[in-house]
């Protein structure tokens, strides 16, 4: 049992399996096919006719290959192309260049408009203007930079206003906050359910279920908030008939404050479900087998495989989750404005239907970026606080 | 501690129309407390037999009894099996504390700090107690191998079952790790099911050792018993290494004549009575390299590879190809036309058709084996 001698047996089978010795008469293993397979379709199926074509097409492209004509061409062809590759000039810039588009865009679209969020909400906007802003001399000729707005400085006057004396703001910060706090954790716990459901091995037709959920995410933010309108209308509303047929009494979905909130979160549950059910539905499928095996032979109950494995296996998906999910609610617009209209007296009125309205309504550019900017501030507290509490270990 | 009852055990898998027979009428006993080796191809059977056992694949029929209890139909975590993976399944997020402790956390049996402290014995006995705050990732193949017996060990399971536990080790570590859990194993005296394909690895481990090829049991028996007795030619040709050299000889008279002017005269002929051909099994350690003229094999060396203590010599005859061991010192130049001869005792004859064996080695003692054993482990 000295290790020293260990190299004896590996030894030899590393030369055999280098294919030194092709016709050895003495390793049967290799030469059986694993299993044995006992296969009732019927494997020269294919019509007559097609076969032979086959065999005749074959062996012709196998003559042309193997012609020195065709190998001369073809090994022409390939030092070309070599060659060419060799030829290409080495631009030291060009790997920037390729990224440039990105960054273009994400300074036009992005950046700019972010950092003149933070720059407006310091000011009034007291309308537009066409003076020039600054002009640079580039000697053979001229930059002239408009100033885009007329402005004028306020300094934390908004941020003092959001703060202590907006009450609207602040009933639109209790009513996202609302949604968010039912939201997110329904969002949470029907998502991972009807991911497991999805991911039991007993359930048939699976792929027309998960398309079925998954299929809100793809219709039109407005649209859909139109037929939940209809959907939920007191009145003359499908669900409220449909309650009263079954004996429950009508619901006063949109008039009442608290239901009207309830009302979006359904709304804004049903659209989103579907992308949070496949992220997590994905997640799932990368939890190893065999660790459930492992459970299984350890001891560990259905629940227990669950609590044990599959939650922290899913750990870092639930929190995208979690993280995706209290930046949309925190976002939510087109719900409130199109189902709602914000109503009833501003009881589902969100802080984007507020940024809204101040900035294109009443035209408060300045005052909405500053509305905007906290609105960036809160949620990067919220997301950094579940990365932190959500993604340790 | 259990004794392991199979009976006509029969795993299929895939639905009507194209199934796979994974393992056939399988009859095996695996006494309380023994080493069980289950050996052979890849894709023979092996891997689904253990799963069987363990209780995590459902059997097409036949009965699983744990001392005489049967468990055929009981879930794995009824069966008080411990089980080590191929890839060791440690659970990633948790702690070697953790994983360690796992079976036992989860039943009401035990106290956090009775666990805590069984864990810490386990930790000490597997050479691991330094590692129990770290996390899987963060150790070598070695210590997972270790994590993973340690899970498997603390539970005091009645059967053992391990999955090629040491197939993603490297050569050194292997044999290293190879003592250690025969020694862990006598130690405990679980009763142990152990899979591979490596039949030196088997050899060297079983108390006994089950051959397996397409999903059928070959022979079961212990080292000596598989290496000189084996019951087919499948067997002589999986146990050895390097394999047995084959020929398929015509038996004229008292001499078996084969390809490349083979010929060998028989001292018993009642062996190949009615036989007018037959497969003739050499091992290469029996070969002989003699005298021009006298040996029974002429061939032609092809390669020859120093080994140090000894050298492996290919060689051709006619049609075939031979291997012999050699000691160190006989070097015929690569080329050379050489003769090898072997005594009667060490001669293996098989059927043709059925492949079983007719003869196999009969002399008294057995040195080869001893050297076998010696070298290749
Ligand atoms: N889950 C499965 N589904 C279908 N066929 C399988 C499955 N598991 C194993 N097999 C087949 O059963 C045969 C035996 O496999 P296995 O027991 O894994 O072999 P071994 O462990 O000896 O290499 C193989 O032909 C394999 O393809
Ligand atoms: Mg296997």
């Amino acid at each position: 049992m000295a290790p020293t001698h260990s190299g004896g047996g590996s030894r030899f089978r590393e030369a055999s399996s280098l294919g030194r010795f092709p016709v050895r008469c003495d390793r049967p293993p290799e030469r059986r096919k694993p299993g044995i397979a006992r296969t009732t379709t019927d494997a020269g199926s294919t019509p007559r006719g097609e076969g032979e074509r086959a065999v005749i097409l074959n062996t012709i492209q196998s003559r042309v290959r193997t012609s020195p004509a065709y190998r001369a061409i073809a090994d022409q062809v390939r030092y070309r192309r070599q060659d060419v590759s060799g030829t290409v000039p080495k631009i030291p810039a060009l790997p920037y260049l390729y990224i440039s588009p990105f960054f273009v865009l994400f300074a036009v679209f992005l950046l700019f408009p972010t950092v003149y969020t933070l720059y407006l909400s310091f000011f009034n906007y007291l309308g537009a203007s066409n003076e020039v802003l600054l002009t640079v001399d580039f000697v053979v000729f001229q930059l002239t930079i408009p100033q885009i707005a007329n402005l004028q400085f306020v300094g934390l006057d908004h941020y003092t206003r959001l703060l202590f004396q907006d009450s609207l703001f602040h009933q639109a910060l209790f009513n996202t906050s609302f949604i968010f706090l039912v939201q997110v954790p329904l969002m949470v716990v029907l998502g991972l359910a009807t991911a497991l459901v999805l991911d039991a091995k007993f359930i048939r037709a699976k792929s027309v279920f998960r398309t079925l959920i998954a299929l809100p995410v793809a219709t039109g933010l407005v649209a859909y908030s139109t037929i939940f309108l209809l959907l939920f209308n007191g009145d003359v509303g499908v669900i409220n008939y449909a309650l009263e047929t079954i004996g429950l009494g009508r619901v006063p979905w949109l008039s009442d404050a608290w239901w009207a909130r309830i009302t979006l979160v359904i709304a804004v549950t049903w659209r989103w479900l579907g992308y949070n059910m496949i992220i997590l539905l994905a997640g799932l499928q990368t939890v190893p087998e065999q660790l459930y095996e492992a459970a299984e032979v350890d001891g560990a109950s259905r629940w227990q495989k669950f609590r044990f494995v599959t939650l922290p296996q899913l750990r870092p998906v639930l929190l995208f989750v979690v993280v995706s999910s209290t930046i949309g609610t925190f976002q939510i617009f087109a719900e409130p404005y199109v189902i709602t209209g914000g109503g009833p007296s501003n009881a589902t009125i969100t802080i984007v239907q507020y940024i809204y309205n101040q900035a294109f309504l009443q035209l408060n550019l300045g005052y909405a970026s500053a509305v905007s900017v906290a609105l960036v501030i809160l949620v990067s507290i919220m997301s950094i606080i579940q990365i932190r509490y959500g993604g340790a270990e | 501690m259990a004794t392991i009852d199979i009976t006509k055990l029969r795993k299929e898998f895939g639905d009507e129309g194209e199934q796979i027979v994974a393992v056939e009428d399988l009859d095996l006993t695996i006494e309380d407390g023994e080493f069980m080796v289950f050996v052979g191809p890849s894709g023979c059977g092996k891997t689904t037999t253990l799963r069987c056992v363990a209780g995590l694949e459902d059997v097409s029929s036949g009965s699983i009894e744990f001392d005489g209890v049967d468990v055929t139909d009981q879930r794995a975590r009824e069966r008080n099996v411990a089980m080590v993976f191929q890839n060791y399944a440690l659970y990633p997020h948790m702690t070697v504390r953790k994983n360690i402790g796992f079976p036992l956390r989860l039943s009401t049996k035990q106290s956090s700090d009775e666990i805590d402290e069984r864990v810490e014995e386990i930790a000490t006995l597997l050479g691991i107690e330094s590692l129990l705050d770290d996390k899987p990732k963060e150790l070598s193949g070695g210590q997972q191998q270790r994590v993973a017996l340690g899970r498997a060990i603390i539970r005091d399971p009645e059967v053992f079952l391990m999955d090629e536990p040491l197939s993603n080790l490297d050569a050194k570590l292997r044999s290293v790790m190879r003592t250690e859990l025969q020694e862990l194993q006598q130690e405990l005296d679980v009763t142990t099911a152990y899979v591979t394909h490596d039949q030196v690895e088997a050899m060297a481990m079983g108390d006994r050792i089950a051959i397996l090829n397409e999903g059928r049991l070959q022979q079961v028996g212990d080292a000596n018993e598989v290496y000189r007795s084996p019951t087919n030619e499948f067997v002589a040709g999986f146990i050895g290494s390097p394999s047995i050299n084959l020929v398929t000889a015509e038996v004229d008279g008292d001499t078996l004549v084969g390809p490349g002017n083979f010929e060998y005269v028989l001292d018993d002929v009642s062996w190949v009575d009615g036989r007018s051909r037959v497969r003739v099994g050499v091992r290469p350690e029996d070969m002989h390299l003699v005298e021009d003229g006298a040996g029974s094999m002429p061939s032609e060396v092809t390669v020859v590879e120093h080994m140090g203590n000894e050298n492996f010599l290919y060689a051709r005859m006619g049609e075939v190809d031979l291997t012999a061991r050699v000691p160190s010192k006989m070097r015929p130049p690569e080329g050379s036309r050489v003769r090898f001869d072997f005594d009667e005792e060490d001669l293996y004859l098989f059927d043709v058709d059925t492949q079983e064996s007719v003869k196999t080695k009969t002399g008294e003692t057995d040195v080869g084996y001893e050297q076998y054993v010696h070298n290749s482990v």
